[in-house]
């Protein structure tokens, strides 16, 4: 089983529908993620916005709505863990940019490919500031993926700072991976791999379609 | 007189054989005759699969720690942990079940975050991941396709 693959088609239904029945005591952070989740829906279903000569400004449009829901700098803060500490301001802004576009170039475009799971919201853990959503995705063949999504408040808005999906999270994959890079080289060796890994996702795009 | 001596000889030597041996077997037993050395962290996992009190919490795969006890809280597991009172925890530390090896017995890795505050005596690591059940996955792939 190709787990990439995997987190791919786990992702495109877990950004792109909500269907199913909703537990009646779904929270505030449960609706939030609802919300948005059903906005995606609804851009990739909007007709001003389908085929391939909008790819562009469908992709913009999720991309703002993922800004709305998902704390990027929060991700990338504790993907890179006590590494982060050390880096300057600017670096650190460099990084969530680097690290926020490779996730949404890696997912986004899958998003795309999505064609009917359906999604059950089935449970909320509160814990005062935190929270976690649980959440089913349930392929077209049944199989049942969960997937988690932790969230932190801020303000009055609920965001997405870690996603796991059969109980593997995300912060922990990068983390591990991102370790390792620094240890073994450094920093900067991390910001070219992640800069390479872009240009490879941009080339992949504009070889396939026409615009990325 | 010379017969006591070696009664006494005999004797302490047995003592001496009975103390090392019941060091031996607290050691090998893990058992703590004077309470754990160590602050108390626990963790709420959604399974803990074959996880048990006294096994081993590494971070980088150096020992910190041991499992003191697990109990059932809210249907999810709680693990109670004892951690050495040198090493610090950062709050979005992340504790997981893995397994040593294919087959190997589980423990608990701790992946060290970038928090500026550290989890205090009695507190909690939030974040967590559950051992991946690799038999469910697979049946799961496996019957999952109608």
């Amino acid at each position: 089983m190709n787990w990439l693959r995997m987190g791919a088609v786990v992702l495109v239904g877990a950004l792109a529908i909500a269907v199913g029945p909703a537990p009646a005591a779904a929270g505030v952070p449960t609706d939030q993620l609802k919300g948005a989740v059903e906005r995606v829906l609804k851009t990739l279903d909007d007709p001003a916005l389908k085929g391939e000569a909008k790819v562009g400004d469908r992709r913009t449009a999720v991309r703002k709505i993922a800004n709305e829901i998902f704390d990027f700098g929060e991700i990338a803060k504790r993907s890179m863990a006590r590494h982060w500490q050390p880096l300057s301001e600017a670096q650190k802004a460099e990084f969530v940019g680097l690290f926020a576009e490779l996730l949404e170039r890696s997912y986004i475009s899958k998003i795309e490919t999505y064609g009917g799971e359906k999604i059950q919201y089935t449970a909320e853990r509160a814990d005062g500031e935190y929270a976690t959503v649980s959440t089913k995705i349930i392929t077209k063949n049944g199989t049942e993926v969960p997937v988690d999504y932790r969230m932190n408040k801020r303000g009055d808005r609920w965001l997405v700072y870690d996603v796991s999906i059969e109980g593997v999270s995300l912060v922990s994959n990068y983390r591990t991976q991102f370790n390792k890079i620094i240890q073994t080289t450094s920093y900067s060796e991390l910001v070219s791999k992640l800069r390479n890994k872009q240009d490879e996702l941009l080339a992949e795009d504009k070889g396939g379609k026409k615009k990325p | 007189m010379k017969r006591s001596a070696l009664d006494l000889g005999v004797g302490i030597f047995v003592l001496v054989g009975l103390l090392a041996l019941a060091w031996l077997s607290a050691n090998l037993g893990r058992v703590d005759l004077l309470g754990q050395r160590g602050y108390v962290v626990s963790a709420d996992f959604p399974s803990v699969g074959g996880l048990k009190a006294g096994s081993a919490i590494e971070i980088a795969g150096v020992e910190i720690g041991r499992v003191d006890r697990i109990l059932l809280q809210d249907y999810q597991a709680r693990v109670v942990m004892v951690i050495q009172p040198e090493i610090k925890l950062q709050e979005d530390s992340i504790a997981s079940i893995k397994t040593k090896g294919l087959i190997g017995e589980r423990y608990v890795r701790i992946s060290p975050g970038g928090s500026e505050k550290a989890i205090p005596p009695n507190g909690r690591i939030r974040e967590v991941e559950p051992p991946v059940d690799i038999e469910e996955l697979l049946s799961k792939y496996i019957f999952g396709k109608v």
